[in-house]
Parts: C-alpha cells; sequence; structure tokens
C-alpha cells in the first residue's frame, strides 16, 4: 500500500487518472516481484508530456513492465541476484534491440552487479548504434570478462562511433574493437605511449572498400 | 538539407588532441569554423528547477568536466542542425557535465525534456548564443542511461540525430546518453 501511495504521489499532476491507475497497479505487483518501479513511472510520465493518447501511454507502459520481467528472468538464469538497476538496464537494452538471451549472455561473464549493469547500458547503446547483437554482446562480453574498469566499458560507444565515422559498419567496429581487446587480454596492455585510453584499445582501421 | 560530417582530425582537434599545426592544409579551414562554432557557444550552466535530484543525494563526489569533449556528427534535420556533446572520460558512481548544442537558426525556443527533468518541456530552456542560431545547455547529470530529446518551438519533440537513438514506444525516438 505504501509502495501505492509513493506511485500515486509521483505522478500526481502528470499523468491522467487511469494511467496513474494502471502505473500503480503494475507498480505495486512489480515490486512484489523485485522488479523495478521507475522505468514504469518514467514512461508514463513521459507519454503524458509528449501529448501521447492515454490508451497508448497505457500500451506503452505495459510493454516495459513486461521487458523488466524477461530482463530479470534473464539475469537469474544468467545466474544474477536479482537487482533492479540491472534489470532496468536490461530493460534498456531490450528496447534499444537486444534479447533475453542476450541479457544471459552477458551476466554469464561473472562480472558483479555494478560492472554488468554498466555493461548492459553501454550494449544497448551500442544496439542503438546499430551494432548487431553478436558483434555488440562479443564487445561487451570481453569488456566485461577483462575486468576492465567502467569507464573503460563506457568509452565502448565512442570507440565505435569513431570507428563508423572513419568508414567502418558497426558491425565491423565492434568486431574489431572485440578482437583488439581479446588480443590485448591475452597478451597484456601495450605501453602506455602517453595518449588514448589507457585500457581499451583504439577504434580499428576499417577496412578498404 | 543535406547532412554534413566532421572529418575524424577535426573531431580529434575539437577533442583537444591535436592542434590547428597538426591539421593537414586542406582540414584546416574546416578546423578553423568547427573551433569558432565552439567558441562561440554560451558556457553558462541552465538550472533545472524540476529536476529530481534524489539519486545525486546518493553520490560521493562531484566532478565536472568540460574537456576534452568528443563532437557527434553533426547532421542536418528538417530546418535544424544538432550537435551533442559529451565528455569523453566520464566518471561512474559520479556526475558528468555534459553539454547540449542544437543549431536551429529557425526556432524561437528550444528546451530539452528527459528522464533527468521528468519529460518537462519548459524544466531546461536551452540558451541562444549570437546570430547564428546555436543554442545550448550545460548539465550535470548524474553518472548512469538517460533518455532524451529537443523540443522545438514548445511543439516538435526532435531526437538528436548525432546521438544513439532507441524507439519511444510512442512512434517517435528517444536519443541516449551513457555517462
Amino acid at each position: 500500500m505504501q509502495q501505492g501511495t509513493g506511485i500515486a504521489q509521483r505522478l500526481a499532476g502528470r499523468v491522467p487518472p487511469q494511467i496513474a491507475s494502471l502505473v500503480q497497479e503494475l507498480g505495486t505487483a512489480a515490486s512484489a516481484r523485485g522488479l523495478p518501479i521507475d522505468p514504469l513511472i518514467d514512461k508514463a510520465i513521459e507519454g503524458s508530456a509528449k501529448g501521447v493518447a492515454p490508451e497508448r501511454v497505457a500500451s506503452a507502459v505495459r510493454l516495459v513492465a513486461m521487458q523488466l520481467d524477461t530482463a530479470a528472468t534473464a539475469l537469474r538464469d544468467g545466474g544474477l541476484v536479482a537487482d533492479t538497476l540491472a534489470i532496468a538496464a536490461g530493460e534498456f537494452a531490450i528496447t534499444a534491440g537486444l534479447s533475453g538471451s542476450d541479457i544471459k549472455a552477458l551476466a554469464r561473464t561473472g562480472a558483479n552487479a555494478v560492472a554488468l549493469t554498466v555493461g548492459l547500458r553501454v550494449a544497448g547503446t551500442l544496439a542503438a548504434l546499430g551494432v548487431p547483437p553478436a558483434e555488440d554482446i562479443g564487445l561487451v562480453s570481453v569488456a566485461l570478462r577483462s575486468g576492465e574498469p567502467v569507464s573503460a566499458l563506457l568509452s565502448l560507444p565512442a570507440n565505435v562511433q569513431s570507428a563508423i565515422a572513419k568508414g567502418a559498419t558497426p558491425a565491423q567496429a565492434a568486431a574489431g574493437l572485440a578482437r583488439a581487446a581479446a588480443a590485448q587480454a591475452a597478451h597484456g596492455p601495450p605501453p602506455d605511449r602517453g595518449g588514448g585510453h589507457p585500457h581499451l584499445p583504439h577504434p580499428p582501421t576499417p577496412p578498404h572498400p | 538539407m543535406s547532412g554534413h560530417e566532421l572529418h575524424p582530425l577535426v573531431k580529434q582537434l575539437l577533442d583537444g588532441d591535436i592542434t590547428l599545426a597538426d591539421l593537414p592544409a586542406e582540414l584546416r579551414a574546416e578546423g578553423e569554423a568547427a573551433l569558432r562554432l565552439l567558441a562561440g557557444v554560451d558556457r553558462t550552466d541552465v538550472s533545472m528547477p524540476a529536476v529530481t535530484w534524489r539519486v545525486m543525494a546518493k553520490l560521493e563526489g562531484r566532478r565536472r568536466r568540460f574537456l576534452p569533449w568528443l563532437l557527434a556528427p553533426a547532421l542536418a534535420i528538417a530546418a535544424a542542425l544538432v550537435i551533442w556533446l559529451v565528455p569523453r572520460t566520464p566518471a561512474p558512481a559520479s556526475l558528468v557535465t555534459v553539454r547540449f548544442v542544437l543549431v536551429a537558426p529557425d526556432a524561437k525556443q528550444v528546451s530539452l525534456a528527459g528522464t533527468f527533468n521528468q519529460w518537462d518541456p519548459q524544466a531546461t530552456p536551452l540558451v541562444r548564443a549570437g546570430a547564428a542560431g546555436v543554442w545550448t545547455a550545460t548539465l550535470t547529470l548524474p553518472a548512469g542511461q538517460h533518455q532524451y530529446a529537443f523540443v522545438v518551438d514548445g511543439a516538435r519533440w526532435v531526437p538528436d540525430p548525432g546521438a544513439p537513438a532507441i524507439d519511444d514506444g510512442f512512434g517517435r525516438r528517444n536519443s541516449v546518453l551513457t555517462l
């Protein structure tokens, strides 16, 4: 009941009454299952702010609820104990085009919850950049397994964008970075020459057409 | 309208990785123009009264990073040219200062709405800088994943074409910022 009151307070004056009721219902159920409620509230507020019809907002909120369930199941199957931040990051990754299987694969890297959460956000961002799931999960998995700092993970989208700007496709950019990172992990980091990122390699040179 | 992609070396120049003298002669004009554009950007912080800072209350430190920047590709969309600027070395579990820039000469007002301000199109106005139609806002955001869009003239929701974007569930696109 207290959870429902909190949801109602956050939605008060921001969404139509029927949307508030729906989010309260879905949010209370989600919370009882250990799922985060913020993505539900955010989606409802976003839809109303954009002037979207209540029926469409309701559909979008229901979809988020389903994706939270999918993400939680995938993380659990991958061996991660329930973590609301990781589940929300998984939901974002699904929205960006990844699947429950992809999330499970990242969870199976054995990364801790904090690193995995960042990894899921980065994987979702890479998907949004057009990187196909196989190359996306391949790259983020290598980075997670190598135990690189979170800052190195966060640099991956910029590195991929840089390679794309030089003419690589998103798939080529991600695959090249994954190969370079795997080689670096196998042979140890190169000596620091005072430039670029200290951990993950620079983007690969795109292939000639 | 035509799109425009900055040369990677010009991006490195804007990042501060190289100097103008390091650019090949044929790229110096482009480099100078990009530097002029960046120098003309208003660097005044924009207040965000509607932001819920409860996340920030949990954070230990506060870092502000203006440089180096990664200048995303500048792309033309409708009557607006949008440029996205983000710090290249974000600090996890911290706060990151991000500058959003929109070049929209015909716009009368531009604002930013996203997960960081409860999608309130009035909460974060961009400030017009000069006659070139450059609109800018500098925000300090918690590390994490944010979604946003520009709101032009209070009605048109414009995703940032220089940033990754995802389906918003309503038939539009949200830009994504992962810090």
